[in-house]
């Protein structure tokens, strides 16, 4: 049988960042096949499917598409050619309707005027066929990520894709969620379709994939059955070097209340509010997990506590002194640290060098500046001492940190946040986008620091992170905390249910009628 | 990687200059081509205009020359920047670059702060204004309280002093003039969160009828037909070097400018602004402000005092600039002066040098040598005009950059390939 598929030799150079980025790569996905593409961040895996997909012309290679050799200059021969691909980040219309979005650019049309009943009914048609429930007349803007997914899948299967490319397509759902995509995605290959499933959540890999390609430093390192390979032999492959998924922890000695917030109400940006009464309180030595799925208060919650964000109401005491209204900066000299959600806008400047970066929390004073005068020695000092103590690979005290790989970035983060053993660490989302060896140094780093004596309040949408790292976890639902659960006894599924707005007790009940 | 490629970055900041000024002057030629001239003529002509000594002809004379000695009949062969029999070109252009560099300076200043401020035009005439009245006034209520009747007869040592004393308070009050008028759009940026480019475009129309104004009306000094103010007093001159310090040594090549002390205090101006900015703590938050404003907050760097600082300091170098064109070089306000938009000049400059202060201390001189050159100008039919077409043209190629860089990347790549060197992989961010 010929392969859907088939890219041999490709290879790509990127000027700009002097890196290869994809060093001579071959991949194969046979018709009917859900083929896994893992690699830490930098391996090459989305300049891959960006060159299948048309959007970087490669250096070197060919592609074959079932066995015939294919020019693909454009998105548009790609999709010519039947591929479709799911971005990462939806490329949809927020303010137009479910129908509109699916028919952008293909619409049915009576002398130019757009028919908007042919339209949902093609769309309800083809849902049917695929068993994709949505309704058609409803606004984008309005439907939760899981169905805008779905919307976007739609998008390709009504431009004819044989082959889907699928660029980490579970970053944002939740649990539920992923187990219908699972469903979505083994029904699509059994119609004799190809899919291409970028990822590093090797977990998903085992749980949704045939074959998985492993790249590593732009090179490909190998392709296996899913089936005869474990997780752990997946990450050591992906890494070049053995890596521990579980992370060892000793039991919590928490002390005193460190920090304490008291019925906080948060707005979001428009004025709504977002964070409605919450409480909770994290003592010396030990991790409070806060787990939801994203956009259900998290962000605000977190921007209050850090001062980012004014409180409408409610008290946040900090070292038994209330802090409520208190700005970022007497709070980090308080002891306050913070690691943010979002690495490339809020916690790094990018367009700066790295020694910039590192002192931006503590510029103001000894022994970095004296007055308006920099004490330029101390600041070359302390950036090659999170250089070096962090092994932040291929930066230097002046260099531009722009080229720098994400888990790299995390670190100067890091660096910049621990120094100095702050006594409250906010880590939200620490490890979003990083690679498994990243992940393994951003988890051991936050465990060490809770054994040192701080507390660490982690926010994350990656169930198994607050499973793994939390000594106690409160779950948010609608910007509230629905529960507080014991970190050893937690279970997956009881997590899950507080996520989705459950009761523990109605769960309780459901299982002993059924 | 990082000293390596950072040099390799200047020289393709350079390369780009360089190509889009080509590119500027190769697409200027159409103009010329359709008024029936010959564009190599004619730009030889506006660069000899502008940059070259007197005698200059070709392109190759802005660097070497052929001079005859009158008394001898010798000829002999000179490097030309240095040659200036009856005054150079350059240095009108560095008197015309003076206050190109301070306005500049002060665009750099608000743009590294993330401030998109124009306001340089109404700092300027401001600051010129403030300059104008105080170099006839203040002169004269010293002369009352000492009791001097006749300037001409005024003791030596009181106008030794006043030679200090009355730029120095012209000066100081065009600093403060500029810098409230740009703390106003600042504090609104600040409070209000209005756009600080459309208020310091309404703050800059303001300014120039407001100076209109006072140099048709209040400040009008006489009958002439166009309007103008008094003439500011000696001792608020700033002495030009061909009068102070170098009158004995009879230099030639600076006679017939005014380049003097105003030209000194840009460069200072421009060392003082770099040190601050890249030196100083409150010259980072500035800049940190500008990178990222989320990142600025979240590290607990005051941006609000930041942004209103960085007005500050930019409006005061506007005024200076002023102050610097009405002691230095015109002596007087004259109807037209706050119409010709000296300060936006400035704001074209501070982008053509990317923000980059040694840029502008480049950039500064080129532009005023095109406009000189370009008011010089007279070649066939060609309009003086020809002069902002150049400048406009080569600003639009300059703003390709990124084209432009690419392209100057792939004449770096194949380099790369034909010296042998292996290129090694390193993780980017090209993938996630």
């Amino acid at each position: 049988m010929t392969n859907a598929i088939e890219m041999r030799g490709i290879r790509k150079y990127f000027a700009s960042t002097q890196t290869l980025a994809v060093d001579g790569v071959d991949l194969a996905v046979a018709p009917g096949e859900v083929h896994a593409l893992v690699g830490e961040n930098g391996a090459g895996k989305t300049t891959l499917m960006s060159i299948l997909y048309g959007m970087v012309s490669p250096d070197e290679g060919e592609i074959f598409i079932n066995g015939n050799r294919a020019h693909i200059k454009h998105p548009n021969d790609a999709i010519r050619n039947g591929i479709g691909m799911v971005h990462q980040h939806f490329k949809l219309v927020p303010s137009f309707t479910v129908a509109e979005n699916i028919m952008l650019g293909i619409e049915r049309n009576r002398a130019g005027f757009v028919n908007s009943r042919a339209e949902s009914d093609d769309v309800r048609r083809l849902a049917a066929e695929f068993g994709l429930a949505v309704n058609p007349n409803q606004r984008v803007a309005d439907l939760p990520v899981g169905m805008q997914q779905r919307v976007e899948i739609l998008k390709t299967l009504q431009r004819d894709a044989r082959i889907l490319i699928l660029d980490e397509p579970t970053a944002v759902l939740t649990p539920q969620e992923v187990n219908e995509l699972y469903t979505v995605i083994r029904k699509l290959a059994d119609t004799g379709r190809a899919i291409i499933l970028i990822t590093h959540k090797l977990l998903e890999v085992k749980a949704a994939a045939d074959q998985v390609t492993i790249m590593r430093r732009g090179q490909h390192i190998g392709t296996y059955p899913v089936a005869g390979l474990t997780v752990n032999e997946m990450a050591n492959q992906m890494v070049g070097r053995t890596v521990l998924l579980d992370v060892e922890k000793t039991p919590a000695q928490p002390g005193d209340t460190v920090i304490s917030a008291e019925n906080l109400l948060v707005a979001a940006n428009g004025g709504v509010p977002a964070v409605f009464g919450v409480s909770f309180e994290v003592r010396r030595g030990e991790i409070l997990g806060i787990a939801g799925v994203s956009g259900n208060g998290q962000t605000e919650l977190v921007d209050a506590v850090a001062g980012m964000r004014p409180v409408e109401s409610g008290e946040i005491r900090f070292l038994n002194q209330i802090i409520t209204n208190c700005t970022v900066r007497e709070r980090r000299i308080a002891g306050m640290a913070h690691i943010p959600e979002d690495r490339m806008d809020t916690g790094l400047n990018l367009k700066t060098t790295l020694d910039e970066n590192v002192i931006s929390t503590a510029y103001y004073r000894e022994p970095f500046s004296r007055g308006w005068r920099f004490q330029f020695e101390e600041v070359r000092a302390f950036a090659q001492r999170v250089i070096d103590s962090f092994q932040i690979k291929s930066a230097s005290v002046k260099g531009s940190i722009r080229t720098l790989s994400g888990g790299n970035l995390q670190k100067i983060v890091l660096g910049r946040e621990l120094e100095g053993h702050p006594k409250f660490i906010i880590a939200n989302q620490p490890t979003r986008g990083l690679d498994v060896g990243s992940i393994e140094f951003v988890h051991k780093t936050l465990i060490a620091a809770r054994d040192a004596g701080a507390a660490v309040l982690l926010i994350s949408v990656e169930l198994e992170e607050i499973m793994s790292l939390s000594d106690r976890i409160a779950v948010m639902y609608e910007g509230r905390i629905t529960g507080i659960l014991d970190g050893e006894t937690a279970t997956e599924q009881n997590i899950a249910i507080l996520m989705t707005g459950g009761s523990l007790d109605d769960a309780v009940h459901a299982g002993a009628v059924s | 990687m990082n000293e390596h490629t950072g040099f390799r970055r200047s020289l393709e900041t350079i390369g780009v200059a360089l190509l889009a000024i080509f590119l500027g002057l190769l697409a200027s030629s159409v103009f010329v081509i359709i008024a029936g001239s010959n564009p190599v003529d004619a730009y030889q002509r506006l660069f000899c205009e502008g940059f070259g000594a007197r005698g200059c002809e070709t392109f190759g004379n802005l660097l070497v020359q052929t001079v005859v000695n009158e008394d001898t009949g010798e000829s002999q062969t000179v490097f030309s920047p240095l040659h200036g029999t009856g005054g150079h070109s350059l240095a009108l252009v560095l008197e015309r670059a003076t206050p190109l560099i301070l306005t500049a300076l002060s665009a750099t200043v608000a743009f590294k702060a993330g401030l998109f401020s124009i306001g340089m035009d109404g700092q300027f005439v401001l600051g010129a204004l403030a300059a104008a009245f105080l170099g006839y006034w203040f002169p004269a209520q010293l002369y009352t309280l000492f009791g001097v009747t006749d300037p001409e007869l005024a003791p030596e040592a009181l106008k030794t002093i006043m030679h200090i004393i009355v730029p120095a308070v012209c000066l100081g009050a065009a600093m403060m003039a500029g810098a409230f008028y740009s703390w106003i759009a600042g504090y609104l940026k600040v409070k209000l969160n209005i756009n600080v480019l459309i208020s310091t475009i309404i703050l800059n129309a303001i300014a120039v009828q407001f100076v209109g104004y006072m140099v048709n009306y209040p400040l009008r000094s006489d009958m002439n037909n166009i309007a103008r103010t008094a003439r500011i007093d000696e001792t608020a001159w700033l002495i030009p070097f061909n009068r102070g310090l170098f009158a004995n040594a009879d230099i030639e090549w600076f006679s017939g400018s005014r380049l003097g002390v105003g030209f000194i205090i840009a460069v200072v101006a421009a060392v003082l602004v770099w040190y601050f900015l890249y030196r100083t703590t409150r010259g980072y938050e500035q800049r940190m402000v500008n990178g990222s404003p989320l990142f600025a907050r979240f590290s607990g760097i005051p941006g609000t005092h930041a942004m209103l600082r960085a007005m500050l300091i930019s409006g005061a170098l506007s005024g200076i600039a002023g102050a610097i064109e009405v002691i230095g070089v015109e002596r007087r306000i004259v109807d037209g002066f706050a119409t010709a938009g000296t300060g936006f000049d400035g704001v074209l400059v501070a982008i053509l040098a990317r923000e980059s202060i040694v840029g502008i201390l480049f950039v500064a001189p080129f532009i005023a040598g095109l406009e000189q050159g370009a008011i010089n100008f007279q070649f066939g039919n060609l309009p003086r005009q020809l002069g902002n077409i150049i400048i406009a043209l080569i600003i639009l190629f300059n703003a390709m950059e990124y084209f432009l860089r690419s392209y100057i990347a792939a004449i770096w790549r194949k380099r790369h390939i034909f010296s042998g060197k292996s290129i090694t992989p390193a993780p980017t961010e090209a993938s996630s």
